[in-house]
């Protein structure tokens, strides 16, 4: 008994002192965190947004920096668990981080709000895109720049409007992200009259999405409205639509526009409507990627990329007119932002946080493409209008 | 009377290192001792009552679950909702130990990992109850007494959930009960010849350690102020596992230090090797099942042999 | 009823996908008690294998099919020959190896992950992805491919068991291993086989439910579970069983999610409620051994 309590007391202090976190001295660097997941579910979509982050840095300290001091970015690894993300802003917070980044999962980044409420952090995200994230909490300190999954639909009921779909499917997954999606889109489609004629769900480790496609099948409907976030499950429907002999129009949302569908999706894409945030031909964006290219040995950057460094310019931008790394000036500094110009977006949207709100994406900024063949073409709509 | 003077000293030594720790260590500490509220129970389930069940961490889940609701969505009072929470706990373990408890080591497993998986589900689909698949948030532990309990006070809370959870287990485990635990694992029939009930203590094992996990449950509610189903997922039922088996299973000390080690290890390994921390994690999995099956703790006993002996 | 039909032969080959994986725990079940819960990591590491020798280096097809299988067998017998045969010779309790195997899939995940990163890889189909249909009986190529492969697989291990001496040879170590020790059957190789045998017909489920759900790296978890689940439904005494429990899983699946009026997310919790039930009322399965010891 007594061997376990001296064990526990022991081990405790040990790594109290082993754990101490880097203290913020002699402030020549300003420290920006960020908090990705490098093992966990969220891997594939946090790393290159990360990638992108740490471009950014790379590009603006090239260029002499932030208020004339260099950038230090500490990156944290929340192994895609909520509760370690929250431990992880913590630790940031106590490094004297000026701004924290969140590109893990969407629970992760709500975990880890509770954090920056509670110590007046500013806090963003530059990808996730559930809406809740800035309704579930009242947090003054942290913005959304990401496309959220309410501009998703409203830009792909835009582009689809004078089609007139009278009655619709909806497919989506199990995660919660998809879940959450799948809330936004069939609230959308509710308020423009458009009746839900199927609605499923297709789980985590499915073998074959067929017989959900059968049931939409039997439902025939105008359209399928996609809002599901794992990248297996969606090619299982795909492949489930093109089987079934389905020929009714697809619609996706965001998630399709990673370029991994062009190869496990190979002969399934054609004709696939999606919403995009990044436009290629767009002056700002076509300029990221020359220099990322020339920067990265000709790898090319692609949408999740711009997520990052878009974030990044935009908590940089915000430290500049703060003039200062004070954590209130920084917030009103930030929420000030308005006109922006990142990368992302479709030409002639920019980023602000007008009228108190925290979400900063351009309702107008999301595009629709459409794959010709297993490429993605170019845009075929802009906006909500 | 020892003990008693132990557990006041530790409670001392264990509240006061929650005053002296900055925010991040402070949340680091707390969820470290709450793994070690878990393995503690676990290892009396897994490694005393030898049965191997992964609905531990189901509970812990069902707990912080059932406190936020209680407390903020069918509006009990503080107090009550704590024994209510209980209550439920007790209640749903011992409908799942009933019929389980019938079943023997892997059959019992697979039951309780399917329960495991049930409650996600159930949590996903509860629609505004549990909050869906975004969970709960944006709630407070109500104050007590008008008293505001926070920051390292609520730590020193969690400080005597632990110790509590180890005083009680450690009672259950020197009793008569402890020893019908293990003779029902080691040899079930000649425990039946000796007149103990098998169903009886297996139940009671469950149910114990169940409570004992949602209440640590309770507990961590307020820690992040967040509940959502990711966080109770199979993963950390997995974890909690290896926990006992590397720290070595059947000891309390051997589940505090796999708590330790294996909670913490990530932190120290992902900012030397980057994303290989999880592929360490099962190599020193494999290790100690393949060296020393006794678990770490064995090699702190040999160690202790070989001085005493000298 | 066109649908029904059309149904069936998806939920069927969904079914054998299932059925391979219970009779990748079985093989290794039945000669030595331990449960391999590593089988759905064996199944994706195949998957991958399949993505870099077919899709990348774009072998033909049945040779590529049968590296990947061979290294699999490998890859069986190299795990237990360090990961399980020192503690069968150590004398540990059951127990240990199977947490062992817990390790190794860990081990085995995080090396694909690191090595593959984390994005899904595709694999193709031996024939391609068109579709078949003889009157109202449809479905895709390779859910035909799935089902015929995975008969044959099971016809040729049934008459292993049934018919040859190696094969009975592995059924007296399943009823008693000191008897079959003493008979002069050699454990330990009987044992290699298993795991390597395992790992074979493990690597042939993730290479044949890929093409469709292409490889990647958090695949194994769902599918051991589901294989697991199959075993118990079937019962864990005959080859048989394996199959059956596959198809009665994948069918009631299917089913329900296609007829059964019930919300969609919940229906995800029919194969949990199914496996509970089952071990409840009937935890030997279906199908009992036909020679099963009190």
């Amino acid at each position: 008994m007594k061997q376990a309590i001296l064990a526990v007391a022991r081990s405790v202090l040990a790594t109290a002192v082993v754990l101490a976190a880097p203290v913020a001295m002699a402030q020549n660097t300003i420290r920006i965190g960020m908090i990705t997941d490098r093992v966990g579910p969220a891997k594939g979509y946090a790393e290159p947004v990360a990638a992108g982050a740490v471009y950014a840095v790379k590009e603006l300290n090239a260029k002499g920096g932030l208020l004339g001091k260099q950038i230090e970015l500490l990156v944290e690894d929340d192994q895609g668990k909520p509760d370690v993300s929250a431990s992880m802003a913590r630790k940031l917070v106590d490094s004297g981080v000026a701004f924290i980044l969140s590109v893990s999962l969407t629970p992760a980044t709500q975990q880890a709000q509770s954090v920056t409420l509670e110590t007046g952090t500013p806090h963003m995200t530059p990808s996730n895109s559930g809406d809740t994230l800035t309704t579930q909490v009242t947090n003054p300190n942290f913005w959304q720049t990401g496309p959220l999954g309410s501009t998703q639909i409203a830009t792909l009921l835009s582009y689809a409007r004078d089609k007139n779909f009278q009655k619709v499917a909806l497919i989506t997954d199990n995660s919660d992200l998809g879940q959450l999606i799948n809330r936004f889109f069939k609230g959308a489609l509710e308020k423009a009259d458009i009746q839900i004629v199927s609605e499923e769900v297709v789980p985590r480790g499915s073998t074959t999405a067929d017989p959900q496609i059968q049931k939409v099948r039997a439902a025939n409907p105008d359209a399928i409205f996609l809002a599901g976030v794992l990248t297996p499950e969606n090619a299982l429907i795909l492949r489930s639509y093109r089987q079934l002999g389905l020929k009714m129009p697809v619609l996706g949302n965001y998630n399709f526009s990673i370029p991994v569908y062009g190869s496990i999706a190979k002969g399934l894409l054609n004709g696939l409507a999606f919403v995009d945030a990044f436009d290629p031909a767009k002056p700002q964006t076509r300029q990221f990627i020359e220099d990322y290219k020339k920067a990265n040995n000709g790898t090319e950057p692609y949408n999740l990329n711009g997520y990052g460094y878009d974030g990044i310019m935009l908590v940089a931008d915000a430290i500049k007119r703060a003039g200062s790394t004070d954590k209130d000036k920084v917030r009103e500094a930030m929420q000030a932002t308005t006109g922006y110009q990142g990368v992302m977006g479709g030409v002639g949207s920019s980023y602000g946080f007008s009228d108190g709100k925290r979400t900063g994406f351009d309702p107008n900024g999301m595009v629709v493409r459409v794959y010709e063949g297993d490429v993605q073409g170019k845009v075929v709509h802009v906006g909500v209008k | 009377m020892k003990s008693l003077a132990g557990f006041v000293f530790a409670a001392l030594v264990l509240s006061a290192i929650a005053f002296m720790l900055g925010s991040y260590h402070t949340d680091v500490y707390r969820k470290l001792l709450l793994w070690i509220t878990l393995a503690l129970g676990y290892n009396f389930l897994f490694g005393i009552a030898g049965q191997v069940a992964f609905s531990h961490f189901t509970f812990y889940g069902i707990g912080a679950y059932a406190m936020v609701i209680l407390l903020f969505q069918v509006g009990l009072p503080l107090p009550l909702a704590v024994v209510a929470g209980i209550i439920v706990c007790v209640v749903l373990a011992l409908v799942v130990a009933i019929p389980a408890t019938r079943l023997e080591g892997f059959y019992l497993a697979l039951a309780t990992l399917a329960f495991a998986q049930l409650f996600i589900v159930v949590l996903n689909e509860g629609g505004s109850v549990t909050g869906g698949a975004g969970g709960l948030a944006n709630y407070r532990l109500p104050d007590i007494f008008g008293v505001r309990v926070t920051g390292p006070w609520y730590t020193v809370v969690i400080v005597f959930l632990m110790l509590g959870t180890l005083a009680v287990l450690w009672r259950l485990d020197r009793s008569w009960f402890g020893r019908a635990c293990r003779a029902v694992r080691d040899d079930p029939q000649a425990a039946q010849a000796m007149g103990i009930n098998i169903t009886t203590t297996r139940i009671v094992a469950y149910a114990v350690t169940s409570a004992l996990a949602g209440a640590a449950g309770m507990v961590y509610a307020f820690v992040d102020n967040t509940v959502n189903p990711p966080i109770f997922g199979l993963e950390n039922s997995f974890l909690l596992l290896f926990m006992v088996i590397v720290g070595g299973s059947g000891r309390p000390a051997g589940a505090i230090v796999g708590a330790i080690l294996l909670y913490l290890m990530p932190f120290f390994l992902s900012p030397l090797i980057g994303h290989h921390h999880a592929l360490v994690f099962g190599v020193v999995m494999v290790a100690v099942v393949l060296f020393q099956p006794k678990g770490l703790i064995g090699i702190w006993d040999s160690w202790m042999a070989r001085r005493r002996v000298s | 009823m066109s649908d029904f039909v059309e149904l069936m032969v998806g939920a069927t080959a969904s079914g054998c996908i299932y059925a391979l994986v219970a009779l990748s725990y079985l093989l290794i079940t039945r000669p030595t008690g331990i449960i391999n819960f590593a089988v759905g990591e064996w199944a994706m590491v195949a998957a991958f294998g399949g993505f870099l020798v077919l899709s990348r280096y774009e072998w033909p097809y049945p040779l590529g099919m049968a590296f990947v299988l061979v290294v699999m067998a490998a890859v069986g017998w190299i795990t237990e020959r360090f990961a399980v045969r020192p503690l069968v010779e150590k004398g540990a309790p059951p127990l240990a190896p199977i947490l062992a195997l817990l390790g190794m899939l860990v081990v085995f995940r995080e090396i694909i992950s690191v090595s593959m990163g984390p994005d899904p890889q595709p694999v193709p189909p031996l024939f391609g992805y068109g579709r078949l249909e003889l009157g109202m009986i449809a479905g895709s190529y390779q859910s035909f491919f799935i089902i015929a492969v995975t008969f044959a697989v099971f016809g040729l291990v049934w008459y292993f068991f049934e018919r040859t001496l190696a094969g009975r040879s592995f059924e007296a170590v399943a009823i008693d291993r000191r008897a079959a020790a003493l008979m002069g059957i050699n454990l330990r190789r009987v044992t290699a086989l298993a795991f390597a045998g395992s790992a074979g017909v493990a690597g042939l489920a993730g290479l044949l439910v890929s093409p469709n759900v292409s490889a990647h790296y958090l695949m194994g978890l769902p599918l051991a579970i589901q294989g697991f689940t199959a075993l118990v439904i079937g019962g864990v005494g005959r080859v048989e069983g394996a199959l059956l429990g596959g198809l009665i899983l994948a069918i009631a699946e299917q089913a329900t999610v296609r007829y059964a009026p019930i919300p969609p997310g919940l229906a995800q919790g029919v194969p949990l409620v199914l496996l509970i039930a089952f071990l409840l009322v009937r935890p030997t399965g279906l199908l009992q051994a036909r020679e099963s010891r009190a």
